[in-house]
């Protein structure tokens, strides 16, 4: 008898338990996400209507933007979408300053470091908002508490070189194959100012110690602010290699009919990220909103992969346009974030030597 | 009648003493105000950005000094890509004012194409030409049995050729304005004693029109100093960097080290400052006065035979610094992918058709234009005002109203613009409006930094004017403010029109302030095509910059047929 | 004048600016040591056909010769460019360059033709010493009086000894007490150094004082050429007469034959006067008196030539004359007197001039 009880009293707590736990995690998001074409909203569609317009701050490429722009309007036909695009440092900036002299101009951020999302988070800059579509996205690609933001893109970093240049049995297969002194100013990295460089400093250094990038600054490397540009001078034949290659760009190079090859690392491919969220006191916060569901759903995520050739944090897209998809690769994440912020001052110290420009 | 003058005396001396405090008021909101933000975020060491200050100390300063090499790369590059353009400027306007070579009329139009072109695009355009390698000049060069490269422009001689080149038609402006105004009696006399052309130009011409090649040389020595887009192209890749592209790093970067990019501004300024004082110690050694109350034609002279040459060295300038460039640029805007190797190029009409399908290029480029509308008329106007008042005006603390005027432009654009962006911006919290994120902001922010464009163009021809013509009218009863109108400003015309004209073409392709300054509603096109340049494509800038420069190059054609008679030129 | 005394030869000059004949079908020749004045008002071509002379326009037809060589024709397309020329000039503006000091200024033109630098100095300090500015030569010429340039302009001009020397109205900008001085001045340098000038000047007074001959222009045209009395003693032209001295214009018509250079004249007030025949192709609708040869006496007087009453309407001090207007039958006369005897406004007088005075136009 008393087992019986117990066993009842111990099926009641789980059962309790369940409840509160299942109570929590919808209470967290809205109890009645809207179903929208495509994509799941908490926000309130007719007061998003409303307000009309939206503005949205990022660091992706404008001619891509002005593209997404376009599809999200196409959605929504009485909301007006404009956008800032600036570099990360400086969008930030700008942000910040616009804060703190009380003057709210961006509804939603993508911006494409870390470093300045967790930042913002502790300021409390980011709208807590709960994302119905956070449902389909990894531990790792949100914020910690979930809600102030998320990984919209994942950027992909190999390396590629010029096929007519780099005959086969030079081709780097991983990373440390692009220490060949063949290489010798005929290779581009990108400057200290990139979020991506950092991750890539960092995670190569984990892997093969400081010595990969002393032996990597003998190679005299030439510094570029935009993948454009490594691109374009390996394109065209001034460098034989990309370090820190970008697979979008690798894509849509391909796409226009260039000759190169990208090269997935055998010891990993690092990834970068682009973090969206709604910024705390948006002019316009419904819209924002959903905009933010809309970028994180199915259709935005389809939308930044066709104009940005990006790759989805999602498991459940196909890839970008000619490419692979982000589950069949190997990736190297970054999982001490603390520890990565912290080491910001000395890459940008190493890596401006490295670089030539102090 | 003494006493008639006595009665207007105080009169006189009270308008005297508003208008300097008038207009350092209103300049020095303009330009102090912005400053006043950068020289606080200078002496900022602790967390960049925020306004007031946490922690104050000189250690922005002392930083620098330990970056000699940056220093030293600014100071040769800057004093190299200037002599060039003055000896082009000066070259070119002689030929062109004083000489009645073929087709005189077409190449002074043509002059001014190179300043369409914006120096990122210019530098792009030689990085095609002539990058070691691919570039097609090298390629060409090994055709014909050349080793190795023979050109380089990943340099500091290539990045100063590229800044000269396109700062000589600045040069050439200003000082063809100076010869222009200048009484042709002085030359005629000395043919008539004997003297061959050259010696006419080198002996009377030349030391006769010193205010206007001070004037152009310190204000393209400015410019060099200040100048980020060649540097940035040419010289972060080639290793060579200078102060604006640390500056560029420093805001660029997180944590952004905005006190680094201020201190660094604000020394520039201490540079030209010296510049001015020696400038102003040199136009005052002499009186210059040769636009006299005569009735007097510029007559050109005849070369015959020697004209040739002449000729050729303005369509080499021209080839140099516009078609060769064009040609490129061209070339890469039909291309799938920026490529110089002929074998691999595959050609497209989709750069053009991203450029007029969005929306975006035509509002940025629309945005532009209207800018450089306002803010050229607007500016001329003022700029006139203001640099009478600076070198004929007999009120107290004219050089410091000059001074104050100049400031904006040896602080490089991307410095000043940050210091507009906070200036600006805390200043909504003061007004019950702000400009904050409009086109407003925008026009204000041209002007302040296109002012000292405006007074250098102008200082030459003002100089040159016989103060007995604005006495005359004063005499005859005009208030001050109706003989600027009816004698000064006309006297200045020629000045005015290359002033206007100058702003006009600074406005549209300005790029440094206007990065920081813009909001989503308020886009232009300077910014727009770096964007281009840095994240879709060389090519798509280039289709970019070409439309960019064609709509603008049929606008001032159109706006010149309309100016020209208000210069009093033959059409 | 033989033909190797001409210096300057202009013949059948045409120069055009645009749709304006500034010269029309202009023929002068000046000889070795004369100073000629080209005199006119403004706008009148004289200026245009100096600066043709020096080689600082393009005529468009015509030819000009100097010291018998061609240096501008029409129909052999030359034109010789003016630092070839070997003439000199003094502009209006003296331009003066302010750059350099008095010493530079003058010895451009010497430095030019590469002489030594002791024959230069030598130059120099006689041409200096010419024009009583030695002590000047080194100062900064930006720091010259009006006076002072004209003097450095002019040293400058003849420093190398050019046979011709052309003048571009170069006592307008003076002072008139200057003006009078320097007038004397500069024809004492032309006669001294035996130096060929052309004048070009609109002051009457000058061109008539310094002048061996003066050539009258209106319209790009050549009113009349003749010493200055000719020019002032026999005008040819309507436009002569008022134009130098202080001339009356009387209307009227010239009746019967002259005789002995004599003629009635008929004047439209009503008094005939016995008036100089004019030249072969004078209309005789005119007749011009200067008003320096016109007397007056007490009225009633009929034993002087031309004796007409008249009443004084105005009379001004003019210091060295006596300027009046005197009311007579054809209208207004102005009178020039000496300062000696006055005559109140008001009062009736007799005017009288000699036949000769009173030219037929």
């Amino acid at each position: 008898m008393r087992q019986r009880f117990r066993a009842a009293v111990s099926m009641l707590a789980v059962g309790f338990a369940t409840a509160l736990a299942m109570t929590a995690a919808e209470a967290a998001s809205c109890p009645n996400p809207r179903q929208m074409d495509g994509f799941k909203t908490c926000a309130d569609v007719a007061k998003a209507e409303q307000e009309g317009e939206v503005v949205f701050y990022t660091t992706d490429p404008p001619q891509g933007t002005t593209e997404v722009m376009n599809d999200f309007m196409k959605a929504f036909p009485k909301i007006k979408a404009t956008f800032l695009r600036l570099q990360a440092g400086n969008l930030f900036q700008r942000l910040m300053s616009e804060r703190q002299a009380k003057t709210n101009v961006a509804d939603v951020m993508s911006i494409s470091e870390m470093t300045f999302a967790t930042d913002l988070q502790k300021r409390g800059g980011y709208m807590q908002y709960e994302s119905p579509e956070y449902a389909a996205y990894r531990k790792e690609y949100k914020s910690q508490p979930e809600g102030y933001f998320g990984w919209g893109t994942l950027i992909v970093a190999g390396l590629a070189y010029n096929p007519k240049l780099v005959p086969a049995n030079e081709a780097p297969k991983n990373w440390p194959d692009a220490l060949n002194a063949t290489f010798k100013d005929a290779v581009n990295t990108k400057l200290s100012t990139s979020g991506l460089q950092d991750a890539v400093w960092y995670k190569l250094r984990q892997l093969y110690g400081e010595d990969y990038w002393t032996k990597f600054a003998t190679l005299q490397p030439h510094g570029f602010d935009s993948y454009v540009q490594q691109f374009d001078h390996m394109v065209n034949g001034q460098d034989k290699l990309v370090h820190t290659a970008q697979y979008s760009a690798y894509l849509q190079l391909k796409a226009k009919g260039a000759d190169l090859q990208f090269v997935f690392p055998t010891d990993g491919v690092v990834v970068g990220q682009a973090v969206y969220g709604v910024i705390e006191g948006a002019p316009h916060p419904e819209t924002a909103k959903l905009m933010l569901d809309w970028f994180l759903g199915k259709p935005g995520q389809a939308s930044l992969q066709n104009h940005h050739y990006l790759s989805s944090p999602r498991t459940d897209m196909a890839p970008p346009p000619g490419g692979i998809p982000t589950g069949q690769m190997k990736v190297l994440l970054i999982d001490d974030w603390d520890a990565y912020l912290k080491s910001r001052p000395q890459f940008v110290r190493e890596w401006d030597k490295i670089t030539g420009i102090r | 009648m003494n006493t008639a003058v006595e009665r207007r005396g105080p009169d006189r001396r009270l308008g005297r003493f508003l208008v300097v405090p008038g207009i350092l008021a209103t300049i020095g909101l303009l330009v102090i105000y912005p400053v006043f933000f950068l020289v606080t975020e200078s002496l900022n060491v602790g967390v960049s950005g925020t306004f007031p200050p946490e922690d104050i100390g000189f250690g922005n300063y002392q930083d620098m000094v330990s970056d000699t090499q940056v220093l030293w790369n600014t100071a040769f590059v800057a004093v190299l890509a200037t002599v060039m353009a003055i000896g082009f400027g000066l070259l070119l306007a002689w030929i062109l004012t004083r000489t009645a070579i073929p087709g005189r009329r077409r190449l002074e139009r043509l002059m001014e194409l190179p300043y369409y072109m914006t120096p990122l695009v210019g530098a792009l355009a030689w990085g095609v030409i002539a990058a070691p390698k691919t570039g097609l000049a090298n390629q060409l060069g090994r055709l014909l049995g050349a080793n190795g490269n023979f050109l380089n422009i990943y340099s500091a001689w290539g990045i100063a050729w590229v800044m000269a080149l396109f700062e000589g038609t600045v040069a050439f402006v200003m000082i063809s304005a100076a010869m222009k105004s200048m009484d042709p009696s002085m030359e005629e006399s000395a043919r008539v004693l004997g003297a061959g052309k050259f010696r006419v130009a080198l002996t009377v011409t030349l030391p006769m029109i010193l205010p206007g090649i001070v004037s152009a040389t310190i204000f393209v020595f400015a410019e060099m100093l200040s100048a980020f887009a060649a540097a940035f192209v040419l010289g972060i890749p080639s290793r060579f960097i200078v102060i604006t592209t640390v500056i560029w790093q420093s805001t660029s970067a997180y944590p952004p080290e905005y006190g680094r990019a201020a201190a660094m501004g604000l020394c520039l300024f201490v540079v030209l400052a010296v510049a001015i004082g020696l400038a102003r110690l040199v136009l005052r050694k002499g009186s210059y006065a040769t636009i006299t109350g005569k009735a007097f034609r510029p007559r050109p002279m005849r070369l015959g035979a020697r004209a040739w040459p002449m000729v050729t060295v303005c369509w080499a300038y021209l080839t140099l610094a516009v078609f060769l460039p064009m040609a490129a640029l061209l070339m890469t805007s039909f291309q799938k992918f920026a490529t110089v190797i002929v074998g691999d190029m595959r050609f497209t009409l989709d750069n053009y058709a991203s450029v007029f399908r969005q929306g975006a290029v035509a509002s940025a480029l629309t945005n532009s234009f209207v800018l450089g509308l306002g803010v050229a008329t607007v500016g001329s106007l003022l700029v006139g005002v203001l640099t009478w008042v600076i070198f004929r005006a007999r009120v107290p603390a004219r050089s410091l109203v000059e001074y104050v005027v100049m400031f904006p432009q040896a602080v490089p654009r991307l410095v000043f613009g940050l210091g507009l962006l906070w200036a600006w911006l805390w200043i909504g919290q003061v007004l019950p409006f702000t400009l904050y994120g409009t086109l407003w902001i925008l026009g204000l922010a041209y002007l302040t930094v296109l002012l000292p464009l405006g007074v250098r163009t102008l200082a030459g021809v003002v100089l040159q004017i016989d103060k007995s013509l604005e006495e005359c009218a004063r005499v005859c009863g005009a208030s001050w403010s109706h003989q600027m109108r009816t004698v000064t400003l006309p006297l200045m015309r020629p000045g005015i029109a290359a002033a206007w004209l100058l702003i006009f073409i600074s406005s549209v392709r300005e790029l440094g302030a206007s990065l920081f300054l813009m909001g989503p509603h308020s886009k232009v096109i300077g910014p727009a095509i770096v964007d281009a340049w840095l994240t879709a494509s060389s090519e798509l800038s280039a289709a970019m910059a070409l439309v960019q420069t064609g709509v603008v190059f049929v606008a001032v054609i159109f706006l010149l047929r309309v100016t020209r008679r208000y210069s009093g030129e033959p059409a | 004048m033989s033909e190797t005394d001409i210096r300057i030869d202009i013949r059948n000059l045409v120069v055009d600016y645009g749709d304006v004949r500034a010269v029309d079908d202009v023929s002068l020749s000046v000889g070795r040591g004369e100073l000629v004045t080209l005199l006119g008002p403004s706008g009148c071509g004289k200026t245009t056909t100096l600066r043709s002379v020096a080689g600082l326009e393009d005529p468009t037809g015509g030819s000009i010769a100097l010291n018998g060589t061609l240096v501008y024709s029409a129909p052999e397309r030359r034109n010789t460019p003016a630092e070839k020329r070997g003439v000199s000039m003094v502009f209006q503006s003296y331009a003066i360059w302010p750059h350099m000091t008095v010493f530079d200024n003058v010895a451009y033109g010497l430095r030019v033709r590469r002489m030594s630098a002791n024959d230069i100095r030598s130059n120099v300090m006689r041409v200096l010493d010419l024009v009583q500015m030695r002590n000047f030569a080194d100062r900064p010429a930006s720091r010259l009086s009006g006076g002072q340039q004209q003097r450095v302009a002019v040293a400058r001009a003849i420093a190398f000894s050019p046979e011709v020397l052309l003048f571009d109205e170069p006592l307008s900008n003076l002072d008139a007490k200057l003006r009078v001085s320097m007038r004397v001045e500069l024809r004492e340098l032309q006669k001294g150094l035996g130096i060929t000038a052309l004048y070009v000047t609109h002051d009457q007074e000058e061109a008539l004082a310094i002048s061996d001959r003066v050539i009258v222009m209106n319209a790009g045209r050549i009113e009349q050429i003749g010493t200055p009395e000719d020019i002032y003693r026999h005008p040819r032209t309507l436009f002569v007469a008022d134009f130098v001295g202080n001339a009356n214009v009387i209307q009227g018509q010239a009746r019967g034959a002259p005789v002995g250079g004599e003629v009635n004249f008929v004047t439209v007030g009503g008094p005939v006067l016995r008036a100089a025949a004019g030249h072969a192709q004078a209309k005789g609708d005119a007749a011009a008196l200067q008003a320096a040869y016109v007397d007056i006496f007490a009225p009633g007087r009929t034993d002087v030539p031309n004796a007409t009453p008249g009443t004084i309407h105005r009379c001004m001090f003019h210091g060295d004359f006596i300027q009046y207007v005197v009311d007579w039958p054809c209208g207004q006369l102005l009178v020039r007197r000496p300062p000696t005897n006055r005559f109140a406004e008001g009062s009736a007088v007799t005017v009288s001039f000699a036949p000769e005075h009173c030219v037929v136009l």
